[in-house]
C-alpha cells in the first residue's frame, strides 16, 4: 500500500462515499512536489482535460476527496497543499494569502498550464479570489464556494479558532450527525498532529487579520473570469452574505445556493456541489 | 532564599452556577459578572496586602499581566506597581511579566519600567512574559507570531536601555525609526530581568545565555523537576553554574496554626485558583500555533490533565500548592528546595477566593514561622537608591 493509499483510506468515510454516489475510485491519482520560491509543495493530481486548480480548505489539504473525484471525471484536477498545510512544510517567506497567491501564479506558469479555471473552498476561496485579483488573465473561469476573505459589517464569520471538534462540527455541517464518521473518535497522535499543523498553517495566514483582507473588496473589479459563487444554504461559519457580496461585486459573477448543506458543502453534499459546479464549468 | 510574595488580583465573585453553565473565567467570561463598586473595594484591598508584604519582611511583591479575565485583574501591572511604588520604600518591585509579545508598542514598556524604577529608586524587577493563549485572542496577535515577537520586543526594550543615543529599530514584526528612551532606568544597565518557562528547551537555553532569572509556572513538582536540571544544563552549556536564586519556584501557600484548620479553610481557595480561576478551553489555552509541533505532541503525549480537572488530594499531591501548619509548610517547602534546587521563592499566598483576614494571618505566619528557617539572600535585587520620600 502507497503512502498516498494510506492517506486516502483515511479520509474517506463511507457516509460521505454513499451520500457522493462515487462506489469506487478510478481516477488515476498522481501523488507529486513541485518546486516553488523557498521551498516546495505537494499536489495531487488525477483526471484529464481542462486544467481545473483546487485549492483547499483550512482543514482537508492533502487528501483526494470524493469532490476532487468527481470533479477528475470531468476535468484535469490540480490540488496542491499550500505550504504549512496537509503534507507540504511551512515556507518561512510566505506570510500571507497575498504571498500564497503569487506562488500560485507562479505555479500555473511553471506547470504550463493553458487557461486554467480555479476553483477555491472556504480559505482556498480566499487563495482564489486574490490569485484572481492578482492575474486576471491567466484563469479562464473561477468557481468561490464558501469563500472566506471577506469583511461584511454586522455579519463577522465564526471564530473556528476557539472551538472545540465538536463545536467545529456542529459549525462546518448542516446535519452534524451524518457528519461524525469524518471525524476519528479517538483520534492517534499523529492524526491529532495533522490537525495542529493545519490549524497553526490557518493561524499564520488568518489569525489577524481575521480570515479576511479589508482591501480585497475594493480590488474584485479587476477579476475578468465568469465566476460562480457557490454556498451552503446553511452556513454557520461564513453567512451567505459574504457570497452575496463576492456576487454583488465581481463583474460576471452569479450566485447558487445549495439548500441543506452546511459551510463544508463540497463534504456534506459533493453530488449537488460537484453537478453545479460541472455545469458552470463547461458551460 | 528570595522571598516574594505573587499576588494575581483574582475577581472571586464568579456566579454561583459557573461550574456547570461557564467554561471559561478568562476571555468569554462577560463583564456583566464584575461589579465596579466591588471591584473597586477588591482593588484597594489587594493593594492593602501588598503593601504590608514590606512590613512582613519580604523581599520583593509581584505581580502580572492578564487580559478579559477573572483570574487575575491587571491588564496593566505598572499602574499597580505605580501605586505601590510611593506607599512603599525597601521592597522590590516585579512584575511577572509584562507580556511583551502581545503589545503593539514594546517601547511603551520600556518606558513604564524606566518611570517605575525612577520612581521607586531603583527597585524593580522586570519580568518578560508571552501571556497564556487567550490572550493572542483578546489582543488579536496571531499565535504563531508569540515567539518571534517575544524575542525582538525584548530585544528592541534592551536596546532601548541601554543606548545611548537615538537609532533605528527595524524588525520582522516592529519598526521605529527614532528610539531615544527617556526616562533612563535608575539601575543600570537596567532592571533584573526574570522570565517563566513551560518546559521548552529553548526558552531554557535562551534565559541562560543571558543570565536571568528563571521561573517555573504551575506544575507538578516532578515536571518542575526536569524544567530546573533543563536550565542548570543549559546554563552549564553556556560555561556557568547558576546562582540558586537565579531559579524561581511559583506556588501557591497557604498557612494556619493547624494542618487540619489549614486544609478545612484552604481547600475551597486552593480549589477556586485551579477549577474556577484557571477553568478554560483547549483551544483557548493552547491556540495553534502558540507553541512548536514538537512541544504541542509532548503536552498531548504526556496526557496531563487540565489544571480544573483536577482535585483537591491531586492537586496537593502532586506539588500544585502547599497547605498545612508553619512547621509542615516549613518542612515541605525544605524538602522542594533540595529536590527541585531553587533559591527565589515567588509565593501566592492570596489564593483564589481567600478572604482578607486569612490572606494576612497566612501571610503573617508565612513570615514569622516560614522565612527565618532559611537563610535570606534577597540582597542581589537592594534598591539602588536610598528610600526616597
Amino acid at each position: 500500500m502507497t503512502r498516498l493509499d494510506r492517506r486516502l483510506e483515511g479520509v474517506t468515510p463511507a457516509t460521505i462515499l454513499r451520500d457522493g454516489g462515487v462506489e469506487d475510485m478510478t481516477a488515476d491519482v498522481i501523488d507529486r512536489t513541485a518546486a516553488v520560491p523557498g521551498g516546495s509543495i505537494s499536489i495531487l493530481e488525477g483526471g484529464a482535460g481542462r486544467p481545473l486548480l483546487v485549492l483547499h480548505p483550512a482543514g482537508g489539504a492533502g487528501a483526494w476527496m470524493p469532490y476532487h473525484e468527481m470533479l477528475a471525471q470531468h476535468f484535469r484536477v490540480i490540488a496542491p497543499d499550500s505550504p504549512g498545510f496537509g503534507r507540504s512544510a511551512q515556507i518561512e517567506s510566505v506570510e500571507g494569502v497575498d504571498d500564497l497567491a503569487f506562488l500560485y501564479a507562479d505555479l500555473i506558469a511553471k506547470m504550463g498550464l493553458q487557461d486554467p479555471m480555479v476553483l477555491g473552498f472556504s480559505f482556498g476561496g480566499w487563495v482564489a479570489a486574490e490569485l484572481a485579483v492578482l492575474a486576471p488573465e491567466l484563469i479562464s473561469r473561477l468557481v468561490l464556494v464558501d469563500a472566506i476573505g471577506l469583511r461584511v459589517p454586522g455579519a463577522p464569520i465564526a471564530d473556528q479558532f476557539a472551538m472545540g471538534p465538536q463545536e467545529k462540527i456542529a459549525a462546518l455541517f448542516h446535519d452534524p450527525a451524518a457528519a461524525a464518521d469524518l471525524f476519528p473518535e479517538n483520534p492517534d497522535l499523529d492524526t491529532l498532529t495533522a490537525f495542529y499543523r493545519d490549524e497553526t498553517a490557518f493561524a499564520r495566514y488568518a489569525w489577524s487579520p481575521f480570515c479576511c483582507n479589508p482591501k480585497l473588496a475594493k480590488r474584485l473589479y479587476r477579476i475578468s473570469a465568469p465566476t460562480l459563487v457557490l454556498w451552503g444554504g446553511d452556513d454557520r461559519l461564513v453567512p451567505l452574505s459574504h457570497g452575496e457580496k463576492y456576487a454583488a461585486m465581481i463583474p460576471d459573477a452569479e450566485l447558487q445556493v445549495i439548500p441543506d448543506a452546511g459551510h463544508a458543502v463540497l463534504m456534506e453534499r459533493p453530488k449537488e456541489a460537484v453537478q453545479a459546479i460541472v455545469r458552470f464549468l463547461e458551460r | 532564599m528570595r522571598f516574594n510574595l505573587f499576588h494575581l488580583m483574582p475577581y472571586p465573585y464568579l456566579p454561583d452556577d459557573f461550574d456547570e453553565n461557564y467554561t471559561s473565567a478568562s476571555l468569554i467570561l462577560p463583564n456583566s459578572v464584575y461589579d465596579p463598586t466591588l471591584g473597586a473595594a477588591l482593588f484597594n484591598r489587594y493593594l492593602d496586602e501588598l503593601e504590608y508584604a514590606e512590613k512582613l519582611g519580604f523581599d520583593s511583591v509581584c505581580v502580572n499581566e492578564h487580559h478579559q479575565s477573572a483570574y487575575g485583574l491587571m491588564p496593566s501591572p505598572n499602574i499597580v506597581l505605580a501605586a505601590l511604588a510611593r506607599r512603599t520604600s525597601t521592597i522590590g518591585l516585579g512584575v511577572l511579566g509584562n507580556a511583551i509579545a502581545i503589545r503593539d508598542h514594546p517601547l511603551r514598556v520600556a518606558e513604564e519600567v524606566a518611570m517605575l524604577d525612577a520612581i521607586s529608586g531603583g527597585r524593580v524587577i522586570s519580568g518578560f512574559v508571552r501571556g497564556i493563549g487567550f490572550e493572542y485572542y483578546a489582543q488579536s496577535i496571531s499565535p504563531t507570531k508569540s515567539l518571534a515577537r517575544f524575542r525582538e520586543a525584548h530585544d528592541l526594550i534592551i536596546k532601548a536601555w541601554t543606548t545611548r543615543e537615538p537609532f533605528q529599530w527595524v524588525s520582522d514584526n516592529y519598526e521605529f525609526r527614532y528610539v531615544n528612551v527617556w526616562p533612563r532606568t535608575v539601575q543600570q544597565p537596567h532592571p533584573p530581568i526574570w522570565v517563566p518557562g513551560t518546559g521548552s528547551y529553548e526558552t531554557m537555553k535562551w534565559v541562560a545565555e543571558h543570565r536571568y532569572n528563571y521561573l517555573s509556572v504551575y506544575a507538578p513538582s516532578r515536571v518542575i523537576k526536569g524544567w530546573f536540571d533543563g536550565f542548570r544544563r543549559a546554563a552549564a552549556e553556556c560555561g556557568y553554574t547558576p546562582e540558586p536564586e537565579q531559579i524561581g519556584l511559583s506556588i501557591p501557600i497557604y498557612v494556619a496554626e493547624t494542618d487540619a484548620k489549614a486544609h478545612e479553610e484552604g481547600r475551597q481557595h486552593v480549589e477556586w485558583l485551579y477549577r474556577r480561576g484557571l477553568k478554560i478551553t483547549q483551544q483557548l489555552y493552547f491556540p495553534a500555533g502558540y507553541m512548536t509541533e514538537k512541544s504541542w505532541r509532548g503536552l498531548v503525549s504526556a496526557g496531563a490533565k487540565q489544571f480544573f480537572e483536577l482535585s483537591y488530594e491531586e492537586l496537593l499531591e502532586q506539588g500544585y500548592a502547599i497547605v498545612g501548619s508553619p512547621a509542615t509548610v516549613r518542612e515541605k517547602l525544605k524538602a522542594l528546595e533540595s529536590y527541585l534546587g531553587f533559591g527565589n521563592l515567588c509565593a501566592v499566598l492570596q489564593i483564589g477566593d481567600m478572604p482578607f483576614d486569612r490572606t494576612i494571618r497566612s501571610m503573617e505566619l508565612f513570615a514569622s514561622e516560614v522565612m527565618p528557617a532559611f537563610e535570606r539572600s534577597g540582597a542581589a535585587h537592594r534598591p539602588a537608591l536610598e528610600p526616597v520620600g
